[in-house]
C-alpha cells in the first residue's frame, strides 16, 4: 500500500511541474501552448540519454531543462506573429513533430524501443528507497512553486498580467510584449523538460508512445479544473486529476468486461468530454476568471 | 475666463507655436488596398505646444495616430520626433523615446489594480528582468519603492486616490480616461497623443482633465489631442488642425478654423 | 518507388488532404475557428464506411453510407455543442472541438478496439493509361473525390444556400442583417462538412487502414493546407491540398517516410510567417 501511494505521489508531483509551466504560459500571460508534451519528450530524452553516457542526474535534469527552454525560443518566435488560434496550431505541430523525430532518429532514441534502464533518481528498492524519491521529487516541486510564484508576484508578473489583458496597450506603455512572451515560454517549457527528466527517471524507461499530445490535454484539463491563474489552481487540478486517472483504474478492476485498453480509450473519452464541458459551462475556467492574482 | 482660456491667451500655448517641432508628420499617405485612408498629411506640435485634431467621423483621425505611434505602417511618408525620423522604430519603442498615445475606447488592464496599472508603466523597472529578480532583490526591491512613491504622486495628481485598488476594468469611462492619462504619465514623455479624452465624460471630470493637461503641458509635455467635443477642445488648444476625408482642409488659431467655411460645410453640411 | 508512383501517390493523399482541408477551410470561414475534430470525424467515416462495405460490398453504399453517417454525426456536433459557443472566442471552439475529437475517438476505440482493420478488396490487374500504371480502385477513388468536390463546389456555387452561405463567410453581421438565417446556413456547413470528411476518411481507409489514430495524422497537412490555400478559399483549400498530397510523397526518398507530416508542419510555418493569407486567401488578421 505504501509503495502504490509512493507511486500515485510521485506520478502527481511530476504532473504539477508540468501544470506550473502552463499556469504561468496561459493562466498568467495568456498564451495558448498546445505542445507541452513535445518539451516533456525532450526534457526526458536528453536527460535520459546524458545519464546513460555516465552523467549524474542532477546535472542531466538540469541539461534537459536548458535544452527544453532553449528549443522554446523558436516557439515563442511564432507567438509573437500569430493570432491565438493559429498558435496553439503550430504548437500541437511541434509536439507531433517532436514525437515523430522521436520514432524515426533510431541512432538517437533507439526509435519505437526506446531507452531503458536509465539510472533512477535513488537508487535504492523498497518503501525506504520509494518516499526518498518522493521527498526528492516534493523538494523539486517545492522549488518550482516558489520559482513560478515569484515570477507571477513581481513586476515582471505584473507585465505579463498586463499582456494577457491588452498587449497593444502594454507596447503603448513602452514595454516590449515579445520579450516576456519569449521568456514566459522558455521558463515554462523548461519546467515541462524537469517533468519529463523527473519522470524518465522515476520510470527507468521511455519509448516516444509516452508522449501523446493526450499528455497535454491531461494538463490543459487539470489546470483549468484547479482554476486558471492561480498557482494554488495548478496544484488542486493536478491533483484532482491525478484521483480521476488512478480511480478509473480501479474501476477497471471492478468491471472485468473492460479491458485496459478500452481503459485507456475511456480516458481519452474523458479527457474530450472534460474539455467540452469547461468551455461550455465553466468559460472562466477556459478564459480565465484571473480575479485573485 | 477660465483658467484655460487664461493659460491660451498669456505665454501658455500661443508663442509656443513658433518653438521648433517636436513632433513632425510630414506627407503621409496611407491606403487599405484600394481605399484611400490618409493623403498628403503634414502638421507639426511645436515643442510645449498644444495642438488639436478634429474632423466628422471616419475622417482619419485614429487611423493617423496609430501611424505616428507606429502602430500601423503608412504607405508613404516620414514621422519624426525632435528632428530625428522614427520610422523603423516599433511601437514599444516610439514610446520609449518619449511618444505615448493614449486610446480612443480605454485599454486599461482590467485585472489589474489602478496602483498596477500605473506601477507597470514606469519605464526600466529591474523587477521586469528575470535575472534581476532572482539575483538581486535588493535592486528590485529598491526600485519599486521608487516607483510606488511616482506612482502615488500620480494618482494625487489625477485624484484617483479613492479607487486605488480597484481593479480597472470597474472603474467608469471617465474614471479610465483619467487612468489612461495617468499610464503615460508615468512613462515620462515628452509628446502625448491623446485619443479622444473627453468621450463619454461628464462634464466636472472633463474640467479636471483639461486642468490636469494644462498643468502637464506648463510642466514642458507637448500635446496632440483628438477630439470630437469642439467646445472643451477650443478651450484647451492653441491650434486646431481640421481633417476630413484622410486630407487637412485648414489650420489655426481655434476660433478661425471653427469659422471657417470648408470647416462648417465638412462638419455641418453647409455655410452657417 | 519511381517517381511518377510518388506523384499518383501523392494524388491520392493529395485529393484526400484537400477534402479535408476545404472542410477545414469552410469551418474557418463560416464558423471561424479552426475545426480540429475533422480528423476524428475523418476516422469516423472510414468506420462507417467499413461497416457498410463489410455488409454489402459495394462501394457506393459504402461512400453513402460513410457520408450519411458523418454527416449527422457532424450536425450533431454543432446542435450539442457549437451552438451553444456561437459568439465564443475561437479559442473556445477550438478547445471544444478537440474534446470532440478526443470522444469520438474514445467511442471508436471502445467498439472496434485497436487494432488496424483493412477494406478487403480484391487486387485487380492495373490499368495501363498512356503507359502509365494505374489501379481501377484508385481511379475509382479518385474519380469519387473529384465527384465528391464537384458536388461541393456546385453547392457553393450554383445553389442558394450556398450563396449564403458564403455571405456569412464575407460578412456575418450584414448577412444575418439581410435576412440569413444563420441556423440554416451552420446546418447545411455541417452537414457538408460531414459529408466531405466521410469521403476523406473512406478513401485514407481504402488506401491504407482504417484505426483509431489515422484521421489525427491527417489534421495537421489539412490545416497546413487550408492556410497555405488561404483561408475563406474553397478552390485554394483543395489546390493546396494537392500541391501538398504531391510534395510529401516526393519528399519521402529524401526525408524518410515518418517525416511526411514534418513537411506539412514546414510549408504550415512557412505560410503562416511569409504570406499569412495564402495562395488565394484575403488579407486576413494573422496576428
Amino acid at each position: 500500500m505504501d509503495a502504490y501511494l509512493a507511486a500515485i505521489v510521485s506520478v502527481t508531483l511530476i504532473h504539477v511541474l508540468l501544470a506550473l509551466g502552463l499556469t504561468l504560459q496561459y493562466g498568467f500571460t495568456g498564451l495558448i501552448n498546445f505542445g507541452m508534451v513535445g518539451f516533456f519528450a525532450i526534457g526526458a530524452y536528453t536527460s535520459a540519454l546524458l545519464a546513460l553516457h555516465g552523467v549524474p542526474v542532477v546535472l542531466s535534469v538540469t541539461a534537459a531543462a536548458v535544452v527544453a527552454g532553449v528549443s522554446a525560443w523558436p516557439i515563442g518566435l511564432a507567438s509573437l506573429r500569430l493570432r491565438d488560434d493559429y498558435f496553439a496550431i503550430v504548437t500541437l505541430g511541434f509536439a507531433e513533430i517532436v514525437r515523430l523525430a522521436l520514432t524515426s532518429e533510431k541512432w538517437l532514441t533507439n526509435g519505437v524501443q526506446g531507452l531503458s534502464r536509465i539510472p533512477p533518481i535513488y537508487e535504492g528498492t523498497g518503501t525506504a528507497a520509494a518516499f526518498i524519491i518522493v521527498a526528492i521529487l516534493l523538494a523539486v516541486t517545492a522549488a518550482a512553486i516558489f520559482l513560478i510564484h515569484r515570477v507571477a508576484y513581481s513586476p515582471f508578473g505584473r507585465i505579463i498580467a498586463a499582456i494577457r489583458d491588452n498587449e497593444e496597450a502594454v507596447q503603448a506603455i513602452g514595454k516590449d510584449p515579445a520579450r516576456f512572451k519569449i521568456q514566459v515560454l522558455i521558463v515554462g517549457s523548461a519546467l515541462a523538460g524537469v517533468a519529463g527528466a523527473l519522470s524518465a527517471h522515476y520510470v527507468t524507461y521511455i519509448v516516444p508512445e509516452q508522449f501523446m499530445a493526450l499528455t497535454t490535454f491531461y494538463v490543459w484539463v487539470a489546470v483549468i479544473m484547479g482554476g486558471v491563474g492561480r498557482v494554488s489552481g495548478a496544484v488542486v487540478g493536478t491533483a484532482i486529476l491525478m484521483f480521476f486517472l488512478e480511480g478509473s483504474r480501479f474501476l477497471g478492476d471492478f468491471l472485468p468486461w473492460i479491458s485496459s485498453v478500452h481503459m485507456a480509450s475511456i480516458r481519452i473519452g474523458v479527457v474530450g468530454l472534460a474539455l467540452v464541458l469547461f468551455t461550455i459551462y465553466r468559460p472562466q475556467g477556459l478564459m480565465g476568471d484571473f480575479t485573485k492574482r | 475666463m477660465n483658467d484655460a482660456e487664461h493659460h491660451n491667451a498669456t505665454t501658455g500655448g500661443r508663442s509656443k507655436l513658433d518653438a521648433p517641432s517636436v513632433l513632425e508628420v510630414a506627407h503621409v499617405d496611407k491606403y487599405f488596398g484600394g481605399f484611400c485612408a490618409l493623403r498628403d498629411v503634414s502638421l507639426n506640435v511645436p515643442a510645449g505646444g498644444l495642438v488639436g485634431l478634429i474632423g466628422p467621423n471616419g475622417a482619419g483621425k485614429s487611423t493617423l495616430f496609430s501611424i505616428i505611434t507606429g502602430f500601423i505602417a503608412p504607405s508613404q511618408g516620414t514621422v519624426s520626433l525632435r528632428g530625428r525620423p522614427v520610422d523603423t522604430l516599433s511601437p514599444f519603442e516610439r514610446a520609449r523615446t518619449g511618444m505615448v498615445r493614449t486610446f480612443q475606447v480605454p485599454r486599461e488592464f482590467g485585472h489589474l489594480s489602478v496602483r498596477e496599472n500605473l506601477m507597470a508603466a514606469v519605464p526600466d523597472q529591474a523587477g521586469e528582468r528575470l535575472f534581476d529578480l532572482f539575483f538581486r532583490p535588493q535592486r528590485v526591491r529598491i526600485q519599486e519603492q521608487e516607483g510606488a512613491a511616482l506612482v502615488e504622486e500620480t494618482i494625487d495628481f489625477l485624484k484617483l486616490k479613492r479607487i486605488a485598488d480597484q481593479p480597472a476594468a470597474k472603474l467608469s469611462g471617465g474614471q479610465k480616461k483619467l487612468l489612461e492619462l495617468g499610464r503615460v504619465m508615468m512613462t515620462r514623455p515628452s509628446v502625448i497623443l491623446l485619443d479622444e479624452p473627453f468621450s463619454g465624460v461628464n462634464p466636472v471630470l472633463i474640467a479636471e482633465i483639461i486642468d490636469r493637461i494644462i498643468e502637464l503641458n506648463e510642466r514642458g509635455i507637448s500635446f496632440l489631442v483628438i477630439e470630437h467635443d469642439l467646445e472643451a477642445l477650443t478651450r484647451l488648444v492653441a491650434r486646431l488642425t481640421v481633417i476630413d476625408y484622410g486630407t487637412i482642409i485648414a489650420e489655426g488659431a481655434p476660433q478661425a478654423v471653427l469659422a471657417d467655411a470648408r470647416v462648417r460645410a465638412a462638419y455641418l453640411g453647409g455655410p452657417a | 518507388m519511381t517517381y511518377l508512383a510518388l506523384v499518383q501517390n501523392g494524388i491520392a493523399q493529395g485529393l484526400i488532404i484537400g477534402l479535408a482541408a476545404l472542410s477545414m477551410t469552410l469551418v474557418f470561414a463560416i464558423a471561424r475557428f479552426p475545426n480540429a475534430a475533422a480528423g476524428d470525424m475523418l476516422t469516423f467515416g472510414g468506420y462507417a464506411g467499413l461497416f457498410a462495405f463489410n455488409a454489402t460490398g459495394s462501394l457506393l453504399a459504402t461512400g453513402l453510407f460513410a457520408i450519411i453517417a458523418t454527416a449527422l454525426l457532424s450536425l450533431a456536433m454543432y446542435y450539442a455543442v457549437f451552438r451553444r459557443l456561437a459568439g465564443r472566442s475561437s479559442v473556445s471552439l477550438l478547445v471544444a472541438s478537440i474534446g470532440i475529437g478526443f470522444m469520438i475517438r474514445a467511442v471508436l476505440g471502445v467498439s472496434f478496439g485497436h487494432g488496424q482493420l483493412v477494406f478487403e478488396i480484391e487486387l485487380t490487374r492495373p490499368y495501363i493509361i498512356g503507359g502509365i500504371r494505374v489501379s481501377p480502385l484508385d481511379l475509382k477513388l479518385a474519380l469519387s473525390a473529384l465527384a465528391t468536390l464537384a458536388a461541393a463546389f456546385g453547392i457553393l456555387y450554383m445553389s442558394s444556400i450556398g450563396r449564403q452561405m458564403r455571405a456569412v463567410a464575407d460578412n456575418s453581421d450584414l448577412a444575418r442583417v439581410s435576412g440569413i438565417r444563420s441556423e440554416r446556413v451552420m446546418a447545411a456547413l455541417w452537414l457538408l462538412v460531414g459529408a466531405l470528411t466521410a469521403v476523406a476518411g473512406v478513401m485514407l481507409g481504402m488506401a491504407t487502414i482504417v484505426a483509431p489514430e489515422v484521421g489525427w495524422e491527417i489534421l495537421l497537412p489539412a490545416f497546413a493546407a487550408a492556410i497555405f490555400g488561404g483561408i475563406g478559399s474553397p478552390i485554394g483549400a483543395v489546390a493546396a491540398g494537392l500541391i501538398l498530397g504531391v510534395t510529401q510523397e516526393l519528399s519521402t526518398p529524401f526525408v524518410g517516410f515518418t517525416y511526411k507530416i514534418a513537411v506539412s508542419f514546414v510549408v504550415l510555418c512557412t505560410v503562416l510567417v511569409m504570406r499569412p493569407r495564402g495562395l488565394f486567401g484575403k488579407a486576413e488578421a494573422v496576428r
